[in-house]
């Protein structure tokens, strides 16, 4: 027991003292989380539309104006090359070019018959690239000719939409992201301090050294876990702290459940980052191995983005990633407020992965550097 | 040949603290031991001298209990090394051949680390005066010299007190100088009745230090004895040259005692003798005899770099 806790503390100093696994560790993730959060992809792009108009009379110049005000569009307008240029070019969702006289200009008085009225063609250029926005574009213009064309009939309006603004609590970007940055970071730490760490230690034969007392080698291995451990803990905290404090994150769930969650993940990861190590031949093929492991579940496991942005059949493959449960449970705990009933799930395929990671770890991992 | 030691330095019965006997190891077909057996005596300085891949390093690994024997028995300080490793790694100390320790933590921390995987306290500041590196208790490993390193490896093997220290190759790599203060420092050890082993394929350091040498070659032991008897022993001559201010028949100094052979060079002679205590006092006699007066006298006396080459018909560092 002195054993292990004297070696804890020695872990604990190295670890601190190791200025790579602190940039790994923490600043690293805390750059990313406060990237991502401040560019902030709440706001949904605007759709940009050039207008082409030569020497519009006045209501008609007034309709462009009413285009102009639409929260939607990001509106140019210019002469009918140059936009259409700007669409080749994939600047411009849209183009479209309205007639001079659009709208008849109303010089009678009031009670005159409508003037005589001819048909008005509006030329629009989609961008196939983005035929999203270019239909939704085109919907809402045909829906103000609608208009327009009822208002210059005279018609009556027969339908009113009456709207009413209500405050609703949103799951912001940031709220979506912070816990995918505390997966990322503990999952980070877990397997590069580990297996960095440890394919050192055999390659220097440190472990060979310690061999020779009679230390347990799972003392070692026990005071290095716990240290690690201690580590995610710390992460937890001064993630969310950042979070909340500097990017305004929304944190619902039980604190227990987040520090459950982090700790489980840890062991898991931890158990990946003893396999590379006992894989690993040397220190220099460490990051080869890890990053290849490590770096495609960055992105697959819907840190950054929901997987559901993915291809079906792609969704299927990665929500069995261990990143993807660890993600998912943390974001449902820290965003969503769910409690143990609601993620037990996620934390049933975590521990699955935990059993068969460390027995990988067991089976590949030694204190001895393997004889050819 | 002499494997078990008549007499103690103080003329007391030798109590062997290692018994080693019959102990081999195999890689596959190739042999790294073959068959060893010998006894380490509480207090003494026992040497195993040998070129590189003789065995030695194999050897004292498996004696250390952290290799697996072939076949064998090492008992240590009581204990069977193969049934009680744990137990006899907690009574030794040990520095291995290129061992490093960990780069995060200052002297003063890594002594207290290693005292603690023996269970114990140790007083580091102590420990770093023996090995005069207490200026350095705040240093790191990386900051350190070769001889430095060399010498921290030994307070870290220290640290349990242990009964007996292995040192692999304790002087291996380091410079004239560093390895004078090595000497001094396992000397300082040796005194405090410390039992040593330690391998080294340095003839002159074996004859320094060890009072006992086991000479190692492909893997098996070929002799073992005191330095000095390893000389006496072997029959390797010594050279002893000289000039004379007048002339004296060759023949002469060939009827010396104990000179195999007597030459007559340009400038002086050079005798070949088996036994230059006997030859040298007759030789000194003889200046009388034919009214000669030496100068310029060299005597180059056997060292074990030649018992070696006489036994195994090698150099020791091909």
């Amino acid at each position: 027991m002195n054993t292990t806790f004297t070696l804890t503390r020695s872990s604990i100093k190295m670890f601190l003292r190791n200025k790579q696994s602190l940039f790994f560790t923490l600043f690293m993730p805390v750059m990313i989380m406060v990237i991502f959060g401040f560019i902030g992809f709440d706001n949904v792009p605007k759709i940009d539309m050039g207008i082409v108009a030569n020497n519009p009379n006045q209501p008609t110049q007034q309709f462009i104006d009413q285009l102009k005000q639409i929260s939607a569009f990001h509106v140019t307008t210019g002469t009918l090359d140059n936009e259409r240029n700007a669409l080749q070019k994939g600047e411009r969702a849209i183009v479209i070019e309205i007639p001079d006289n659009l709208i008849p200009s109303l010089a009678a008085g009031q009670g005159q018959p409508a003037p005589q009225l001819t048909k008005q063609t509006i030329t629009v250029l989609q961008n196939v690239g983005q035929q999203q926005q270019a239909q939704t574009a085109t919907t809402i213009l045909s829906q103000m000719l609608d208009k327009t064309t009822l208002a210059i009939s005279q018609a009556p309006d027969l339908f009113e939409i009456k709207t009413e603004d209500i405050n609703a609590r949103n799951v912001k970007y940031i709220d979506f992201l912070l816990p995918g940055i505390l997966a990322m970071a503990i999952m980070q730490m877990s397997v590069f301090s580990v297996a960095f760490v440890f394919a050192d230690y055999k390659e220097k034969g440190i472990l060979r050294r310690l061999l020779a007392t009679p230390m347990k080698p799972y003392q070692f291995v026990t005071a290095n876990v716990i240290t690690r451990l201690l580590i995610a803990l710390a992460q937890t905290a001064i993630l969310i702290a950042l979070g909340v404090l500097l990017l305004k994150a929304h944190v619902i769930g039980s604190y227990f459940l987040i520090l459950l969650i982090a700790i489980l993940g840890g062991i898991m990861f931890l158990g990946l980052g003893f396999t590379i190590s006992g894989i690993a031949k040397t220190v220099d093929s460490v990051p080869a191995i890890a990053n290849l492991i490590v770096f495609p579940m960055l992105f697959l496991s819907g840190i950054f983005f929901p997987t559901s942005a993915m291809p079906n059949w792609l969704q299927h493959v990665v929500q069995y990633l261990p990143l993807t449960y660890f993600a998912n449970a943390m974001r449902e705990v820290m965003a969503n407020g769910a409690g143990l009933l609601d993620i037990w799930k996620d934390l049933v395929w975590m521990g699955g992965w935990s059993v068969m990671l460390i027995t990988l770890a067991i089976f590949t991992f030694g204190f001895e550097q393997k004889r050819a | 040949m002499n494997t078990q030691p008549s007499k103690n330095f103080n003329g007391s019965e030798p109590e062997p603290i290692i018994l080693v006997r019959g102990l081999t190891k195999h890689y596959g077909n190739l042999i790294a031991v073959d068959n060893i057996t010998f006894s380490v005596i509480k207090g003494e300085t026992f040497g195993i001298l040998g070129p590189n891949g003789a065995g030695k390093t194999t050897a004292l690994e498996m004696i250390e209990g952290l290799k697996q024997m072939t076949s064998g028995e090492i008992n240590l300080d009581g204990l069977d090394v193969h049934t009680h490793a744990r137990e006899v790694k907690s009574r030794i100390g040990v520095q291995l051949q290129a061992s490093s320790f960990f780069d995060g933590l200052n002297l003063k921390e890594l002594l207290i680390t290693f005292a603690s995987l023996y269970g114990r306290t140790a007083d580091p500041m102590e420990l770093l005066k023996k090995v005069e590196l207490d200026d350095k208790a705040k240093s790191k490993v990386k900051e350190l010299s070769g001889g430095q390193k060399q010498r921290l490896s030994i307070a870290v093997g220290l640290v349990n007190d242990p009964k007996v220290l292995f040192l692999d190759e304790p002087t291996t790599g380091l410079d004239p100088q560093a390895r004078r203060n090595m000497w001094d420092l396992i000397t300082q050890i040796k005194r405090q009745g410390k039992t040593i082993v330690l391998t080294t394929h340095y003839m002159e350091e074996a004859e320094v230090l060890c009072d006992r040498v086991a000479i190692m070659d492909h893997a098996k032991i070929i002799s073992l004895d005191t330095p000095f008897n390893l000389l006496r022993n072997s029959g390797v001559e010594s050279t002893i040259t000289f000039r004379a201010d007048k002339m004296c028949p060759v023949e002469h100094f060939a009827s010396l005692p104990a000179v195999e052979k007597a030459v007559k060079e340009d400038h002086g002679f050079r005798l070949i003798s088996t036994n230059p205590e006997e030859t040298l006092p007759a030789l000194f006699l003889h200046q009388g005899d034919c009214q000669f007066k030496l100068f310029d006298l060299q005597l180059r006396q056997a060292t074990l770099e030649d018992v070696f080459l006489k036994l195994t018909g090698r150099k020791l560092r091909e």
